[in-house]
């Protein structure tokens, strides 16, 4: 997986693949603050991710820091849901956010630090934890699906976290 | 009025609560013991989502079982539907109270012994849930000997019954 740095730099060179790449690992992220952070809802939301996405293309040569691109776009997205906001309600664009917006965005940033951790882990660790807690899946579920004793589950949990936390500590 | 509403949540929701604090408890030993054991942080991660999950799991039951009772009491057709309800929220709690059984015995087995006994008692207490579960999915008026339901019910019950007792050993 790509450095940000180096999406940054593939994007700027005009390769249409890492565009393609920076929408993948960032639609989500975009999304979330519109839906979780500013309760966009529907043909809204989708608007604002559309709106997001064409200053990003408009914009990036802009970005001083390619390394600081997840930020950076956060605060693209932000400004364009205030606008968003602001339209629907026919008033001029404001800078009033809506309540709890920072530690809103501090939560979804740390989940997808979390998630691009866990992509880095090796596909075994990524299986078992997914379906741990995200899944709900019990013990003798994951290790009737995966071939692997049950009784080994537990212990092999633990394994994964202790390398995902170690991806985690700066 | 409360007491009515207790009596409605019955023991789907008892059973889900216990093994949730017998996971809270798996939780407490295994930070206790993370200093001499470097996984101990890796089982209270699991041994909480654990909790988390058996505390939604019994409020869903207390909500299906009540509506169970109504439909009952007023038989219609949609009595098939609440009553197949009924069967699957304790087929989940017997499961995920077998894992906390399954995670107190590796605790059992790992922890620092000041506090192993608190791990061996959170396995009983998740066993004694995992079979309370496991009647009520066999109960259940829609439930067949057969049933696969009812298989897995018992299998985790089992399996949760052997955790508790390599556990209890654990150390004596």
């Amino acid at each position: 997986m790509p450095s940000d740095e180096q999406l940054v730099a593939r994007c700027l060179a005009g390769d249409q693949e890492a565009w393609n790449d920076l929408v993948r690992s960032y639609s989500r992220y975009v999304f979330a603050i519109c839906s979780q952070g500013y309760r966009l809802q529907g043909a809204d939301a989708e608007d604002a991710f559309q709106d997001v996405f064409v200053r990003v293309y408009g914009r990036l040569g802009s970005l001083r820091n390619p390394e600081a691109l997840r930020p950076w776009i956060a605060q693209l997205t932000r400004r364009v849901c205030l606008d968003r906001i602001a339209a629907g309600k026919r008033e001029e664009p404001s800078d009033v956010e809506p309540d709890g917006i920072e530690s809103t965005i501090e939560q979804l940033d740390e989940a997808f630090a979390v998630r691009e951790a866990l992509e880095e882990l090796p596909e075994e660790c990524q299986e078992v934890l997914d379906r741990f807690f995200c899944r709900d899946e019990s013990y003798r579920t994951i290790g009737e699906e995966l071939g692997i004793p049950s009784g080994t589950i537990a212990s092999r949990i633990s394994r994964c976290l202790a390398r995902l936390r170690r991806r985690l500590e700066p | 009025m409360s007491n009515q509403h207790d009596a409605t949540r019955g023991a789907g929701y008892a059973a889900g609560r216990t093994a949730a604090a017998g996971a809270r408890l798996v939780a407490d030993v295994a930070r206790a013991s993370q200093d001499s054991w470097p996984d101990a942080t890796g089982v209270v991660a699991q041994a909480n989502a654990l909790s988390d999950r058996l505390e939604v799991l019994a409020e869903a039951d207390a909500d299906v079982f009540a509506a169970a009772l109504v439909a009952l009491a007023t038989p219609s057709a949609e009595l098939e539907r609440h009553m197949q309800r009924a069967a699957a929220l304790p087929l989940e709690i017997a499961e995920a109270a077998a894992d906390v059984a399954a995670l107190a015995l590796v605790v059992a087995e790992r922890c620092d012994g000041l506090v192993r006994a608190d791990a061996a008692g959170a396995a009983a207490l998740a066993a004694g849930a995992s079979a309370a579960a496991a009647h009520l999915v066999r109960a259940n008026l829609t439930v067949k000997p057969d049933d696969p339901r009812l298989v897995n019910a018992l299998r985790a019950a089992d399996d949760a019954r052997y955790s508790a007792s390599r556990a209890l050993d654990a150390g004596v």
